[in-house]
């Protein structure tokens, strides 16, 4: 019985606060330069923004209450000056935290990238490509923000709230009490409006992606909804989804709607308090008017460093989020292990050994029950049987994109895991079925396994597999732009560049998973035809549901059940009567 | 903004063309709560010129409780606008992007020939969502802050000439900062987007191509690639947070340069008793509501600059004109007999054609085949049958009716179509297999399923035929999303059956399971069969063969194999590859 995959090693789960943090802290400590930089400007930002409605109550008690104006132009220089510091203090912090975000998303983006490149193929099989992606690009900003712009703003947002409170504490004690006891609801506000409007704006993500996908999918598929008369449906099934964005969107907007409007509100406040207090105060003489308007503008100066603090607290449990998800898998996934000792592959052809190999997939049933094969240096063995029978799963096992849960997979009689990976590779070439190719010119994808092939091997690799055949209709030829900025090429198409660029990669072994089922049944006899000779010295496993390409074979083996049941030459096999008969004998007899 | 975009976004108002009354309403909730912000100051210069420096505490309880008053009802009708303008806004986008999609439904296979599937989706989802965001979130930013910002200046103005005159100094600086913001922040954040869309394609097509870079070791290459575009991604970055970085600290400098000017003046006039200091402290306070909204405003100059091109693209769609479209007085088919007659069809994609002068009569519920070299016109020959196309000459007659004379929708909900490729739809098996008659029971669906050896493939998923079915049918063999087709096109019962290389990636024996379901479902109906397979070949009623866009040759099979023409030297080289195994 085969041995399931630990699902700890492909989707661990999220790290604790106490790891996170660390995590953070160490990529945070290593801008610690730009964040003292930072520090410092916003330090200054603060004083200088203190010091500025400051300078203007003097102007206003001792040069124009007073119709004295021997200060008037010391104090106008004072502000001016101020005010042009503070812009160039300012602007540097605004720079460098916003600099510090960027630097550090960039850089978790590459480590990222660089660990997804590793990731066993286990790993992809576990989790969406959605899901992957979106952890290296949107799952990055609450980071960014929280550790570029957050940081510093709660520094600088409680130097300002402590310097306005010891400044207007000094000027009138009781007043700061009376005209302050409204601003911290403004955090406090915000705050809640920030935790009930994220999840909401995420949902909006959601539907918008739910709406794309929809408007996708009709418009990639728009002749079948036109061949079956179903436009009416489907544009019912659109309007269903535009109908979610835009509910949605109201569920956000009326958070918006009861929060927002009380962010304006509070404030008035304390400038009502400021009015009616101060006012008094005036009136009795304890506050001069300088001072009065020194509360205002202090106060309305507070509004903004509040607000901040209640968006930081949500952007820090957004950012922990992320993080705690992305870090786990940078500590935990990790690649197939490469062997301590490598071994190398001997030259010339290869053959290639399936001894008692069983597999199974992450949580799932066994595939490959005690699987033995052989196949010789040089020869062709195709591998038939119904859809799900394994013959994808004995392919990537050959490229060693899994492990085999027991025995052994060999090429050139050495272990794949005694290989490096990139060795192994090197020296097997698999073609899926539904080939993927790359936004690069065609040449690129063709020769993306050897960079280096001469431009005639290349044209010898795309004659045999059929891309000849379609290259003029390409705009540029073989220098035609592949992809959704370029051509997209059919699935037959794509599976014939798939199959040159294996041809052109030189690898002494190919496994080709029906390379050819969506290239027409005509352009395929011709491929087949061609591949015969271009196959010759190379050691080959093919599977494919049709009996033109399995004549390719020297020898054919069914697989059922996770065994081989039939071994023998195809032409053999299809007067067996057995599995191989069943699968492909009644094409052959009408003709 | 050139006149050219606002032709674009002034489009949108055949959308609220019913709304005039709520629009007005709005425009009143937001008129007041931007009279409010600026009424609020004038207060405050009320309350100490005639509340606090004539000593009158009841004229200061007075302006305190107006000025308390009127900011809660600002709360109240703040509340309102915000939630007023984001269905109005909502509203203008649900209808346009019905409007985009339905209008799509209708423009034929030509279109969507010529025009890339990448470009039309970026019309529905990236352009309609620039509208949306200006729309949704920026409308009330927009409304709020021009009516905030002309009301400041008014109030300005009004409260003293002469120190408004001041605060025009920095007029013209602020003017050219702001421009060159508007300009270089638009053309930054662009960049932003595209570098990070790039950035994100590149990573989603490494992880959909994983398996090929691993095994042809390629890490190194896409490595390199990913470093140049995630450089490139922060450098865009930082440039765009740079801009920002000069410019909203550049208004705080102006506003406060604006301060001094006005005190500087002030002093003057208020020693020569021409101000009075209330008036000064309004003056001071309402600058800021002259800075606050060019801040927010020229934030939001590049989102709507981005909006308006985004409706030009967007036109582009709306202003292309259905060609293939019923009349209407079409004429509606309620059952179809299924007697298709190709009239002397001649057709073109382009100005070479493709057919010549076809002439071709199908009795209803017959079969035909339509067999010969890749290229000859078989599958376009099908499509005119669709009505896909329209013929350059001759017709195109079912049961004796012109295709382009009687109801395309409903004739079409009579045609069931299989394609080699097929394109399934996000959703479960049974969703796809229902696509075309959606009110079909569970029974007939396992039923249809069991027919054609589905439910063996269902086996294979634990959910069998409920399986949900991810991005176009991937995880789905080429002969398993072909057996889900012909599912879907036996379940939607249709009058006539177009099977086009339909069965080209299933193995025989299923076929053969599919061949005898036609048989017993399809009974009496007409059905069109492209294939290259001669046993599929040899069930039709008759076998026609095209080559070059001309019909060479028609007949019964024995007939043509009699004939040694056309048919029989392509039937030789169709059994080829597999006489070649069996001689071996």
């Amino acid at each position: 019985m085969a041995v399931t995959a630990p699902l700890g090693t492909v989707d661990p789960p999220d790290l604790d606060f106490g790891p996170t943090a660390r995590h953070l802290t160490r990529e945070w400590w290593v801008e610690r330069r730009l964040v003292g930089i930072g520090l410092v400007c916003a330090l200054a930002t603060t004083a200088l923004s203190i010091s500025i409605p400051v300078l203007v109550q003097r102007v206003i008690d001792n040069s124009i209450v007073a119709r004295d104006h021997s200060e008037l132009a010391l104090y106008i220089v004072l502000i001016a000056a101020c005010a042009l510091l503070r812009f160039a203090t300012n602007s540097a912090r605004r720079a460098i935290t916003s600099r510090i975000g960027i630097v550090i998303e960039n850089r978790l983006r590459a480590t990222l990238y660089d660990a997804y490149l590793t990731y066993p193929r286990a790993f992809y099989d576990r989790h969406a490509t959605g899901q992957v992606l979106s952890r290296a690009t949107n799952d990055l900003y609450p980071i960014r923000y929280f550790i570029g712009w957050g940081v510093v703003q709660v520094v600088s947002s409680l130097m300002m709230i402590v310097g306005v409170a010891i400044v207007l504490l000094s000027v009138n004690a009781r007043l700061m009490l009376y005209a302050g006891l409204t601003m911290p609801l403004i955090a406090l506000l915000t705050w809640r409006f920030a935790r009930l409007v994220t999840p909401l704006s995420r949902i909006v993500q959601q539907r918008k992606a739910d709406l794309t996908e929809a408007a996708d999918e009709s418009v990639v598929g728009m002749e079948m909804v036109q061949a079956f008369g179903r436009e009416a449906e489907v544009r019912e099934r659109f309007r269903e989804r535009a109908e979610g964005v835009r509910a949605s969107q109201l569920r956000e907007a009326g958070v918006e709607a009861r929060y927002l409007p009380g962010l304006t509100f509070l404030p008035s406040m304390a400038i009502a308090s400021v009015l009616f207090f101060g006012g008094r105060d005036v009136i009795d003489g304890n506050l001069t008017i300088g001072q009065f308007v020194l509360f205002n503008s202090l106060l309305l100066q507070l509004v903004w460093p509040l607000e901040a603090l209640g968006w930081i607290l949500n952007l820090a449990q957004r950012a922990i989020a992320s993080a705690s998800r992305a870090f786990a898998w940078l500590d935990a996934v990790r690649a197939l292990p490469e062997p301590e000792r490598p071994a190398q592959l001997p030259a010339g052809g290869l053959d290639v050994r399936f001894d008692d190999v069983c597999f199974a997939y992450a949580g799932g049933s066994p595939v490959l029950r005690d699987l033995d094969l052989e196949v010789a240096a040089g020869s062709i063995v195709a591998v038939c049987g119904e859809t799900g029978a394994g013959k994808s799963t004995m392919l990537n096992l050959l490229s060693r994109f899994y492990d085999p849960d027991s025995g052994s997979v060999r090429v050139g009689g050495v272990e794949a895991s005694a290989l490096l990976k990139r060795d192994l590779r090197a020296a097997v070439a698999l073609v899926t079925q539904r080939p993927v190719l790359f936004s690069l010119p065609l040449r690129d994808n063709l020769c993306a396994a050897r960079p280096e092939a001469t431009e005639d091997e290349m044209l010898a690799a795309c004659e045999v597999a059929g891309v000849a055949d379609f290259i003029d209709d390409l705009p540029d030829g073989y220098d035609t732009m592949i992809g959704e900025r370029g051509v997209n090429l059919s699935g037959g198409q794509r599976q014939r560049v798939a199959l040159a660029r294996a041809l052109i990669s030189g690898a002494r072994v190919l496994a080709l998973d029906d390379p050819l089922s969506a290239v027409d049944t005509e352009n395929e006899e011709h491929i087949v035809s061609r591949l015969r000779p271009a196959l010759a010295g190379r050691t080959v496993l093919l599977s494919s549901q049709r009996l033109s390409t399995v004549s390719l074979a020297d020898r054919a083996v069914v697989l059922e059940g996770g065994v081989i049941v039939e071994d023998a030459p195809p032409e053999r096999l299809l007067r067996a009567g057995g599995a191989f008969e069943r699968l492909f004998g009644d094409e052959v007899r009408v003709a | 903004m050139s006149r050219k975009r606002r032709v674009g976004l002034t489009r949108l108002s055949v959308y609220v063309r019913d709304q005039r009354s709520r629009i007005a309403l709005l425009s009143l909730a937001a008129a007041f709560t931007s009279a409010v912000q600026v009424g609020g100051w004038l207060l405050v210069g009320d309350a100490i010129d005639n509340g606090i420096r004539a000593h009158d505490t009841s004229r200061l309880d007075l302006d305190v409780g107006i000025y308390v008053g009127l900011n809660a009802l600002a709360w109240v009708v703040g509340s309102f606008l915000i939630m007023g303008l984001a269905q109005l806004g909502q509203l203008i986008v649900l209808r346009l992007r019905e409007h985009l999609f339905g209008h799509l439904t209708t423009l034929s296979l030509r279109y969507f020939s010529q025009q890339r599937a990448g470009w039309i989706i970026s019309r529905i989802t990236n352009d309609v969502d620039a509208l949306s965001d200006v729309l949704s979130e920026g409308l009330s930013t927009l409304v709020g802050n021009v009516l905030t910002l002309t009301g400041a200046m008014i109030a300005l103005a009004f409260l003293d000439w002469r120190l408004a005159l001041a605060t025009m100094v920095i007029l013209p600086p602020t003017m050219i900062v702001a421009r060159w913001f508007q300009v270089r922040s638009h053309s930054a954040f662009a960049d932003v987007r595209t570098r990070i869309s790039a950035l994100t394609a590149q990573i989603a097509e490494s992880l959909a191509g994983m398996a090929v870079i691993q095994s042809y070791n390629r890490e190194g290459a896409f490595r390199t690639q990913f470093r140049e575009l995630n450089q490139a991604n922060q450098r865009s970055n930082q440039h765009a947070q740079n801009l920002s970085s000069i410019f909203f600290p550049a208004i705080e400098l102006f506003g406060v340069i604006a301060t001094v000017a006005v005190l500087a003046l002030g002093s003057r006039l208020y020693e020569h008793g021409s101000l009075t200091l209330g008036t000064l402290i309004a003056f001071i306070g309402l600058l800021s509501l002259l800075f606050q909204p060019l801040q927010e405003l020229s934030e939001l100059y590049g989102q709507v600059q981005s909006a308006a091109a985004a409706m030009e693209k967007i036109t582009t769609v709306l202003d292309v004109e259905a060609d293939i479209a019923s009349p209407p007085d079409a004429r509606r088919i309620e059952r179809v007999e299924g007697h298709v007659s190709l009239d002397h069809m001649t057709f073109a994609y382009g100005r070479e054609p493709v057919l010549h002068d076809i002439d071709l009569d199908i009795p209803a519920g017959s079969c035909v085949a339509l067999v010969g070299m890749s290229g000859g016109g078989k599958s376009t020959l099908a499509r005119l049958v669709g009505r896909f196309y329209d013929p350059r000459e001759g017709a195109v007659r079912v049961d004796g009716h012109d295709l382009r004379e009687i109801d395309l929708v409903h004739y079409r909900r009579q045609l069931g179509v299989v394609l080699q490729d097929p394109f399934l739809f996000a959703g479960s098996i049974a969703d796809n297999l229902r696509f075309a008659a959606p009110d079909a029971s569970d029974e007939r669906v396992e039923e249809t399923a069991r027919a054609i050896g589905l439910d063996r493939v269902a086996l294979r998923f634990s959910e069998g035929l409920d399986h949900a079915v991810r991005e176009g049918g991937s995880g789905l063999s080429a002969g398993e999303r072909q057996l889900i087709s012909i599912g879907r096109a036996l379940l939607a019962d249709p009058r006539i059956l177009i099977l086009d290389e339909a069965t080209s990636n299933i193995d025989r024996p299923t076929e053969v399971l599919i061949e005898r379901a036609l048989d017993r479902l399809l009974h009496g109906r007409t059905s069109i069969v492209i294939a290259h397979r001669l046993a599929t070949v040899r069930r039709a009623d008759e076998i026609v063969v095209l080559e070059r866009g001309r019909i060479v040759e028609r007949g019964s099979e024995s007939e043509l194999m009699a004939a040694h023409g056309h048919f029989a030297a392509l039937a030789r080289e169709l059994a080829a590859p597999s006489a070649a195994v069996v001689d071996s």
